[in-house]
């Protein structure tokens, strides 16, 4: 068996021309932008925000009631949502925030009817403040990043190619949040950032290859497009691995939230990153080349007839 | 290659055992009570280890003030005298001077605090005062009195405006408000909601020796940013935790009635300022502490209507800490003198000479400060996760690792196929995480959720830049010689070193921005297995991959420069 078939790449890359490339990235590119400027118009906000950005408690808990009954059970609480957690008996109760002495009555009524409690409570005025922290780090490391890009390559279309194809895998990452219902949490902030500086590694590998090394442009670009998709297969695997343990999803494995947000997010993010760096990112590379060759040829070809002279 | 040298007598290899060893011993041995032990030195967070976390804000301002000096001792004086005549004369740096329609005595200006004051009599009655003191302690005072709480200043370099920390919740606005009467202001752009780090430290200090002595477990307590401590309470639950951290312990001051008798007279919360122990007056030690306005006119309604003032001997004060005695003594004869006059808010309690009054003086500043934290603190975040399921929580995670590991290793072995390249990548992943460990171990991080996520997302990065080096050494399909061999591993480098350094810059504003423990960690465990990876375990790969493969000595290799 062969991880990845390399007549396959080649065809590929031979047979499509840039702006065949360029076709489906642009269009998940829209759709993903599309989503997050309709989350906006209908939230307030690119991606729905969890108890940590809005502020509220969640209490997790065994119990084999039904969500309805306990949402009965707890509605003099503000706010109260419940949902199953994961599979079997584990079940969330979210509520709004409260005050002091009522969120006491809360955990101790909680605590004392169900087992396994675990608690999480954020405060209105700090969870406000953590989010906009958030989305100015979101905004700082993709800065950040851009201009360690454009300082590595100090040459515009390579880098604003690489830019762009980052930019891409976070907008689609975060547009698959919403569409999965995962809210916005501390989890999900950490695994944008990670994406970030991630998501531009196998950019990075196609970029240099392609630009700094000799040789015929189709092979060079096969070559890199083996090395890259399988690093992205392994790094996939073993955020499959983390997923798969903490989604909750599977018998015998409770939900881990922050372990599973950021399993989420980067799996999408680097599925946005295959096709992002193999078709966007080489489509504008080859268009560059292709440019500058020609370019380049005009200048050439007047030099090397003076020098054989 | 070089022949002579076998690949691990190379440098960069013997790096990596070595940094492989000394993690391993990092994690494993201890060194207690003169003896090693064998054992995990791992130490988890709550969220795996069970227990609950309180993340509090430190409620303070830090500011710089503008007002005028003059205004400050003409209003303080005519609310203290009930005069509505004092009249200002003079104002320069080092004093006040000024009239009052009133007689009054140089030991009742002296006892409001406004400054040591040289008296004289004027004529229609009055009195002409000039305080030696100056703008910014008066500016201090005033805020102190206004808003009842106590306000730090702290002086800037020679020439630059001294900043004012306000040791309880305020607002720009509201200090504005404040001010307006005194004509001043809060100069622009200075205002911050936070406490300065020396404040930050000593409350997270006083929190601590507060909380220990009642916890069956090491409570840690970690600053973040200037104004937030986040408190980890292993094995307590979080009512318990909320109980023990955020209520003070209650001071009390109560006055002797008759023989056993006493009565009530004030909480610690009217206690605003508490000094250091000092020696006063002949050889004795004692502790200054300020009372607010409430707190003086409770005490002095107290005295006098007990006849402490006229009898102190009969009528001892005494201090009790959550119900326990914890200091008494008479008034002293001049401040009970000086109490029938006025209410008194700076005191002195004296304690006794020698190592025993130093002793006892320092005991009782802690008592005196342990009703009240320097600055109040607010739960903003908290959480509870039950010992069992931090249990099954660490479980699932060791799972985690352990099937993203053999994930990996099928990926890279039906991409390779040879022992002699999968073997040596996934030993070297798998070393990283040794080192890593190893490393949170000696800068004390602790392993929670976060960090392990981030561990496990920074093995799969170094799998990626094993698989680059591989990949630029095999162009071709086998070894090539030493020189072409040497200029592709600086080729892969170069893109790993590029890759690296994406990573680390996406992660620097976890670290400077956000004021989250979880976030921070992640963000830490990352950057440094990054660095492990790219400076240690990297590097000597590319070694081992040159030692481990067999070189071709037939093949034409062409150098791509």
């Amino acid at each position: 068996m062969n991880l990845i078939n390399e007549k396959v790449i080649e065809t590929y890359v031979k047979n499509f021309t840039f702006k065949q490339m360029l076709i489906l990235p642009a269009i998940l590119l829209l759709l993903s932008l599309s989503i997050l400027v309709y989350t906006t118009i209908t939230t307030g906000a690119p991606v729905e925000l969890g108890m940590e950005f809005k502020g509220g408690t969640a209490i997790i808990f065994d119990s084999a009631k039904t969500p309805d009954q306990l949402k009965e059970e707890y509605q003099k609480y503000p706010g109260v949502e419940v949902r199953q957690y994961s599979v079997g008996d584990r079940k969330i109760l979210e509520f709004s925030p409260m005050d002091p002495s009522l969120k006491d009555e809360l955990v101790n009524k909680v605590k004392s009817e169900f087992t396994n409690v675990e608690i999480r409570d954020m405060g209105e005025q700090f969870s406000k403040s953590l989010q906009r922290q958030a989305l100015r780090a979101i905004v700082i490391s993709f800065v950040f990043m851009a201009i360690v890009i454009f300082i590595i390559y100090r040459t515009f279309v390579p880098s604003i190619a690489v830019v762009i194809s980052a930019f891409a895998d976070i907008a689609f990452a975060a547009a698959m949040t919403d569409v999965f219902g995962i809210y916005l949490s501390l989890g999900t902030v950490a695994a944008l950032l990670m994406l970030i500086g991630y998501s531009v590694d196998t950019d990075i590998l196609l970029t240099t290859r392609l630009l700094r090394r000799k040789g015929d442009l189709i092979t060079k670009t096969k070559d890199a497009m083996v090395t890259g998709l399988t690093m992205t297969t392994t790094a996939l695997a073993a955020l499959v691995a983390m997923f798969f343990v903490s989604s909750g999803l599977v018998t015998s494995f409770t939900r881990i939230d922050i372990i599973r947000d950021i399993s989420v997010v980067l799996i999408f993010g680097l599925i946005a990153d295959m096709i992002n760096t193999w078709m966007t990112n080489v489509g504008i590379l080859r268009w560059y080349i292709g440019k500058t060759q020609q370019a380049e040829k005009r200048i050439e070809k007047p030099k090397k007839k003076g020098q054989r002279a | 290659m070089n022949e002579e040298e076998p690949f691990y007598h190379n440098w960069r290899v013997l790096l990596l055992v070595f940094a492989i060893l000394g993690s391993i011993a990092a994690i494993t041995v201890s060194y207690s009570n003169g003896q090693f032990n064998i054992g995990s030195n791992l130490k988890y967070g709550l969220d795996l280890d069970g227990g609950s976390w309180l993340q509090v804000q430190l409620q303070g301002a830090v500011t710089q003030i503008d007002a005028d000096p003059g205004k400050i001792v003409q209003i303080g004086f005519s609310k203290l005298l009930d005069d509505p005549n004092v009249k200002i004369e003079e104002v320069s740096a080092g004093s006040v001077s000024f009239m009052t329609s009133k007689a009054t005595t140089q030991k009742t200006i002296d006892s409001f605090g406004f400054g040591t004051s040289t008296v004289s009599s004027a004529p229609d009655g009055g009195t002409r005062v000039k305080l030696q003191t100056n703008k910014y302690f008066l500016i201090q005072k005033y805020l102190r009195d206004s808003l009842n709480a106590d306000v730090k200043l702290i002086l800037g370099s020679p020439g630059r405006p001294p900043t004012y920390e306000i040791r309880k919740a305020v607002t720009e606005d509201s200090l504005n408000d404040i001010l307006k009467p005194v004509d001043g202001k809060v100069l622009p752009k200075t205002f911050e909601e936070r406490v300065t780090p020396e404040t930050r430290d000593e409350t997270a200090k006083r929190l601590a020796d507060k909380l220990n002595p009642i916890s069956f477990k090491q409570i840690t307590i970690t600053p973040i940013g200037d104004n937030y401590l986040l408190i980890d309470l292993p094995g307590v639950s979080i009512e318990e935790a909320r109980k023990l951290s955020l209520t003070p312990g209650k001071f009390e001051i109560r006055i002797q009635v008759k023989g056993n008798e006493t009565d009530h007279v004030l909480y610690g919360d009217q206690i605003v300022g508490v000094g250091v122990p000092q020696k006063e007056k002949g050889d004795a030690w004692g502790v200054s502490f300020e009372l607010n306005d409430e707190g003086a006119k409770a005490l002095r309604d107290a005295a006098i209507q007990y006849g402490a003032v006229t009898n102190p001997g009969a009528h001892y004060l005494s201090m009790y800490l959550d119900d326990k005695l914890v200091f008494d003594a008479p008034l002293a004869s001049d401040l009970a003198k000086n109490i029938q006059n006025i209410p008194v808010k700076n005191m002195v309690a004296t304690t006794g000479a020698g190592n025993v009054g130093q002793e006892k003086a320092k005991e009782l500043q802690l008592h005196l400060r342990a009703g009240a934290l320097p600055v109040h603190v607010k739960e903003v975040g908290s959480g509870e996760v039950p010992a069992p399921l931090g249990q099954k929580f660490k479980e699932q995670v060791a799972i985690a690792g352990l099937i993203a590991l053999i994930l990996v290793a099928i990926v890279v072995a039906l991409r390779y196929k040879q022992p002699n390249i999968v073997i040596p990548m996934l030993s070297t992943s798998f070393s990283e995480v040794i080192i890593i460990l190893g490393f949170a171990v000696l800068f004390g991080l602790q392993l929670d959720l976060a960090t392990i996520a981030g561990i496990i997302a920074v093995i799969g990065t170094g799998v990626d830049h094993l698989i680059i080096i591989t990949d630029e050494v095999l162009a071709g399909g086998a070894l090539p010689p030493d020189k072409v061999y040497k200029s592709r591993i600086s080729k892969a480098f170069a893109i790993i070193f590029a890759a690296a350094a994406t990573v680390l810059v996406a992660m620097l504003p976890l670290i400077l921005f956000m004021d989250s423990n979880a976030l921070r960690g992640f963000a830490e465990i990352t950057i440094a297995g990054v660095l492990i990876g790219v400076f240690i375990a990297r590097p000597a790969y590319a070694v081992i991959i040159q030692g481990m493969l067999v070189e071709e000595p037939d093949r034409k290799f062409v150098d791509e420069d």
